[in-house]
């Protein structure tokens, strides 16, 4: 359909549409006119996606494709779905428009050359790439036809240089696996095509390191120009991707495998007498141009490598000497903290390296790697990590720390000693982006509290609002559960949660849900050894009751958990999810069988987890979620009290809002699993007494807390239970999807048209 | 006691409204306070649901008399039978309909079935219900079969073979009420398959599952069962007493099935009744078939002879065989010996208005159009439509074919017990 959103003409590739998707457009239609950043939350299962692109789409149509759109993903899955979603509109839109559109990966998702592929790790593919495309190993093929080469890279290279590049590629959208097959269907290679092509693309969709990891955005995004339009979806977390971008964390293994590649450079480095390690940079070809610079500032960039590291010789004994350095410094029995400033001043009276050494280490480095012709970069990873961390610590002097841990805090017998360079400002890596583009639009489904999110990453946008649901029917159902059934609180709070009667009552919550709930639940905790201690627990009481049936049968908390294991398997499988990928990806599979067949699963998983960030849990995968307890992150961590006091100190926000702040999003996001669209339903309980008071409850996404009905806050298991069964039946019941009267939820073409009038009329 | 209250009545009649009216105020303050975010904790809210207090109701002289539920039986009744004509494709195009079920009921006598959010308990409950369903059921469909078949324990078992008298059924539920285990689906469904897929062709195989459990153990996959049930042509149809379960809907949904939830008794006992109509006959079926069937006499008064299904002798009564001779109880049945299907005529003709269903009647405001006169008396009673002492005149409403008006009680009578139209009837007869 078409609708008009203020002026311009909007190409919706639906029949109808939903009021808060024609509300949505209207903003980001405000903000793009204003040229400006924008703060967007709306929930999921709202059709974001597709309002987000069918609206600029067709404003870069209505500007003549002037801007391009760089949309950026968390996870592969996520931007196939929203290639897939572009191609839909692509076929709504006017005949004439020539829309690009491609998707950008790792050269382990692209690429099709079989012998590279069979490489393991992301790494290791990369590594194996450039052994076959490295222009010193195409240079020496060239004269020697035994040196193997990667037959995709040279007839792409061929057709590349024989005509216009703009012509290589359709217009068209392109998934990852479209341009695969376009690569093997011509003998091109994808990857090097896709990278060559974001060029002419009206639509990039990528990740968002290739923006936010600086090493990485210099290459891939130098290119862009600044009308472009910038999407973060999904970006709830886009302050820690920030931070985790300029962090860097250097262990023993690190350093002791550094060694030996050094050595193994230095020995080539004699060997190639021609090495005089000058800049190397200037006129490289595409595939040689690997990590950019870490450092950020342009004056840096400008500035020339100082002359005392210039030879490779000499380069190569500083290396050494920083690593005895930091070697010596993961000596320590304590715990320390140092800011950057006074470690580079360390450094340079111990090791005697200076400050502007440390910076050039990076690029000083990278220049050597490509004169030594390494192609095996995967080997070089350690390496590359001293540099960056080098680099890093000596170009800013405020929002990072230093914090060198000789064990983990969990387990104080085994020495594990780490030196962390942790960044706390989130703003910085981000900083280059807002700069650089016109219009940055970061949006999610749980965004709130929305005015902290300009706090933390150090803008002001345009526009920052919040969408509610329209919903036909209430088919979300959060519950705050504070008591158990013999009306004692539960809570996760470091000091009840191991209390046995809270461990009870949490598992006769399950059981009672279990019976009551059909097909999947999944319940959340606050962490891992969380988990394991409760699951364990409940497993243990029940065995025990097992095993002496007869004698113990007369002590009521056995009996109550003995039903707790025992009787939750009766109604339901029981699945967990483990650190293992593998593992946890088997349990998912058997999980959702579990489902389909009508014998019931529960998923237990962690807050924080792979799963509670990346795996929807829609329709009967998830009719209930638990969250147990509020997932506080572990607070006696040493780089979270470092970021705490720095978020003091620069940008007044207080540790517990902070604190809450996260804990919460983390639990939106995780009961946000369920519902994926406005047809599914799904109840959500909120377990720790803590959920009721106003200072937590209030920081939960909107169109959370506008079902948070009064009566649901303060709820023992029983009644919640029976608000569970009345919910469930009441879903069940047949309704009408479009709404009725004032109420309408979806709308034609006409309704829009009418709304606009409406709305117009009111003015 | 109440007596008391009428000798009152004339002086505080003057007292008694205003004291009505405050009452209104305040049952309105109640009902915004419910409507307000539900504000009552759950315990109170399961009294709350039930609302007994609100079915009491005080006449002008103060005697409480119960609500007046005649407006709104009408109106549900109003809503089924338009939701009826509306998914049973429009009356004009006359859709074939099956009107020879074989209908195997599977109830869940799992340990889920136990639970007492019904009272006195869900299987107590569908006991109940299924024995007026049966009996409703061989009412509309005379020449239809109906078995049980019950979930207990992880497995199937057949309760009763498929036969066609409503009261061996309900004897052989009755008897076997108790429930414990887990229920399978899929061994239900393999047992129903298996002797479903023994019926002669032209018959319509039916399964209605009436599931309280929320969890099915089945031995294998389900999904294959649910396609072998698709490709036999059996039409499942669940009713789940507590929420929906994805495979009960999946199957549903491959079998051209229903599948529904009952939010309380009520209805649940609608949701089930909602089976005892035919439904429409899967496509592939709409071949015509004939069916040999016997119309057999009534034995006469006082004739002694050995009965075939009790196997004793007999005097009186009874029906005759027409092929073979032997003597029946019962119609419809089919013949011991020689197999034929044996009915009466009105057992056709009771089916055949299922083919032939009556429009669903418009609904004529009490004022109707301006400048038309409306008469003044329903055409099937001839009561007046005015009230006695000028009060609200009740709903009335026109077929569309005669446009003969009618009062909601002859509505309800013509469109659920007779089945026919008397104003077209009589139309046709005059023209004749």
């Amino acid at each position: 359909m078409k609708l008009e959103v203020e002026g311009l003409t909007v190409y919706f590739p639906y029949e109808s549409i939903y009021p808060e998707q024609v509300e949505y457009m209207r903003e980001l239609k405000r903000a793009l006119d204003a040229g400006g950043h924008v703060l967007l939350e709306m929930p999921t299962g709202t059709g974001k996606t597709a309002a987000l692109l069918s609206l600029i789409v067709s404003y870069s149509i209505h500007k003549n494709f002037k801007f391009k759109l760089l949309y950026c993903t968390r996870t592969v899955h996520e931007m196939e779905k929203t290639l897939a979603e572009l191609r839909l509109l692509a076929s709504h839109l006017p005949t004439p428009t020539s829309l690009l559109a491609l998707g950008l990966s790792s050269r382990k998702n692209l690429c099709v050359n079989p012998h590279v592929l069979s490489a393991q790790s992301r790494d290791s593919v990369d590594a194996a790439c450039r052994r076959l495309t490295a222009s010193w190993v195409r240079s020496l093929a060239h004269d020697n036809p035994q040196v193997p080469t990667c037959p995709f890279f040279e007839s792409y290279d061929r057709a590349a240089s024989a005509g216009p590049d703009a012509l290589l590629l359709p217009p068209g959208v392109y998934t990852l696996g479209d341009l695969r097959s376009f690569g093997r269907s011509k003998g091109w290679c994808p990857y090097f095509l896709a990278r060559q092509m974001i060029r002419y693309a009206n639509v990039v969709v990528y990740s968002y390191q290739y923006l936010l990891d600086p090493k990485v955005a210099t290459i891939i995004s130098k290119e862009m120009q600044k009308e472009c339009v910038v999407v973060f979806d999904e970006a709830h977390n886009i302050d820690n991707v920030c931070i985790e971008a300029l962090s860097v964390s250097i262990r023993k293994q690190t350093l002791e495998a550094r060694l030996k590649a050094t050595d193994a450079g230095r020995l080539r480095a004699e060997y190639n007498r021609l090495v005089d390690g000058l800049a190397q940079r200037g006129n490289l070809a595409i595939t040689d141009a690997w990590l950019g610079n870490p450092a950020l500032p342009d004056d840096i960039l400008k500035e020339a490598v100082p002359g005392n590291i210039r030879r490779a010789e000499h380069f190569l004994s500083v290396l050494r000497r920083l690593v005895q350095y930091l070697k010596s410094r993961l000596l320590t029995e304590k715990v320390e903290t140092e800011n950057p400033v006074n470690f580079c001043a360390a450094i340079n009276s111990q090791a005697g390296i200076d400050q502007k050494m440390l910076k050039f280490c990076y690029d000083r480095l990278h220049s050597l790697m490509l004169t030594l012709e390494i192609t095996n970069t995967d080997e070089f990873m350690h390496i590359q990590t001293v540099c960056d961390f080098a680099t890093l610590v000596s170009t800013y002097a405020r929002g990072f720390s230093i914090i060198i841990e000789p064990y983990d805090e969990r387990m104080p017998t085994i020495p594990d000693p780490v030196l962390q360079l942790s960044c706390h400002d989130a703003s910085l890596a981000i900083k280059p982006v807002f700069d650089r583009f016109q219009s940055v639009i970061i949006t999610s489904g749980t965004l709130s509290p929305i005015d902290l999110y300009p706090r933390l990453l150090n803008f002001s946008p345009v526009i920052s609002r919040s969408f509610t649901m329209s919903l036909t029917r209430d088919c979300i159902c959060p519950m705050v559960l504070t008591r158990g059934s013999d009306q004692l609180p539960v809570s996760t709070k470091f000091d009840m949660r191991s209390d046995p009667g809270v461990v009870r009552n949490y598992g006769r919550l399950l059981l009672e849900m279990v019976a009551a709930v059909p097909d999947g639940i999944v319940c959340f905790f606050v962490s891992y050894s969380y988990m394991d201690g409760i699951v364990n627990s409940w497993n243990e009481m029940g065995i025990l009751q097992f095993s002496h049936a007869s004698i113990e049968n007369s002590t009521f908390p056995m009996v109550m958990l003995q039903l707790a294991t025992k009787d939750v398997m009766q109604h339901k499988l029981v699945f967990i999810e483990t650190q293992d990928v593998v593992e946890t990806t088997l349990a998912l599979d058997n999980y959702r069988k579990a489902c389909d067949c009508g014998r019931g699963a529960v998923f237990f998983s962690v807050a924080r987890g792979k799963v509670a960030e990346g795996i929807d849990f829609d329709r009967h995968y998830g009719r209930l979620v638990i969250m147990f307890g509020v997932p506080f992150q572990y607070t006696l961590s040493r780089i979270l009290l470092a970021r705490l006091q720095y978020l003091r100190e620069t940008f007044q926000i207080k540790e517990g809002d902070f604190l809450t702040f996260d804990a919460l999003r983390q639990a939106a996001q995780c009961v946000g699993r369920v519902i994926r669209s406005k047809a599914d339903y799904g109840m959500m309980i909120f377990a720790d007494k803590r959920y009721s008071r106003h200072d937590k409850r209030s920081k939960l996404p909107g169109w959370i807390l506008s079902h948070l009905h009064d009566a649901h806050l303060n709820l023992s298991t029983d009644m919640a239970l029976h608000i569970a069964r009345e919910f469930l039946r009441r879903m069940a019941q047949p309704y009408d999807k479009t709404g009725c009267g004032s109420k309408k939820t979806l709308l034609s073409e006409e309704d829009v048209m009418k709304m606009s009038e409406g709305a117009m009329d009111t003015y | 006691m109440y007596g008391a209250g009428v000798a009152f009545q004339p002086t505080s009649s003057a007292r008694g409204s205003s004291k009505e009216k405050k009452r209104r105020d305040e049952d309105e303050e109640e009902e915004e306070d419910d409507n307000e975010g539900k504000g009552t904790d759950a315990w109170e809210r399961a009294y709350a649901d039930e609302r007994s207090w609100e079915d009491l109701q005080e006449d002008e002289s103060g005697l409480l008399r119960p609500i007046d539920t005649k407006t709104l039986v009408h109106a549900q009744y109003r809503k089924r039978l338009l939701l009826r004509s509306s998914t049973g494709g429009s009356v004009a195009s006359r859709i074939q309909k099956g009107l020879i079920r074989y209908l195997y009921i599977v109830i869940d006598l799992s340990r889920a079935a136990s639970e007492t959010d019904y009272r006195p308990s869900r299987m107590a409950v569908v006991a109940k219900q299924a024995e007026a369903f049966i009996r409703e059921f061989f009412d509309q469909n005379p020449l239809s079969h109906v078995g049980l078949v019950t979930m207990k324990d992880g497995l199937a078992h057949r309760l009763t073979e498929i036969g066609g008298s409503p009261e061996a059924q309900i004897k052989a539920l009755m008897g076997k009420l108790e429930c414990c285990g887990e229920a399978s689906l899929q061994n239900a469904l393999e047992l129903v398959h298996g002797y479903l897929s023994q019926i002669p062709s032209y018959g319509h195989r039916e399964v209605l599952i009436l599931s309280s459990a929320l969890t099915t153990c089945d031995p294998g996959d389900a999904m294959e069962t649910v396609q072998r049930c698709k490709r036999a042509k059996i039409r499942c149809s669940v009713i789940g007493l507590s929420a929906e379960v994805f495979i009960c809907k999946h199957l549903c949904e491959e079998t051209g099935g229903t599948y529904t939830v009952a939010l309380n008794e009520s209805h649940f006992k609608e949701l089930l009744l909602e089976h005892a109509p035919p439904p429409p006959a899967i496509a592939e079926y709409a071949a015509a078939n004939l069916i040999k069937m016997g119309f057999p006499q009534r034995g006469a008064e006082g004739v002694v002879s050995i009965c075939s299904c009790h196997k004793e002798a007999k005097v009186g009564g009874g029906y005759t065989c027409p092929r073979c001779k032997v003597r029946v109880c019962e119609l419809p049945t089919e013949c011991r010996t020689c197999g034929l299907t044996l009915v009466s005529s009105p057992h056709l003709a009771r089916s055949y208005h299922h083919l032939f269903p009556v429009a669903p009647f418009d609904e004529v405001s009490p004022h109707g159009r301006p400048g038309q006169r409306l008469p003044t008396t329903c055409f099937g009673c001839q009561q007046s439509f005015v009230g006695q002492g000028g009060a609200q005149p009740s709903l009335r409403t026109s077929c569309p074919k005669c446009n003969q008006f009618f009062c909601i009680d002859c509505d309800i009578y013509i469109h659920e017990s007779l089945h026919n139209c008397p104003g077209c009837e009589s139309q046709r007869n005059s023209s004749v």
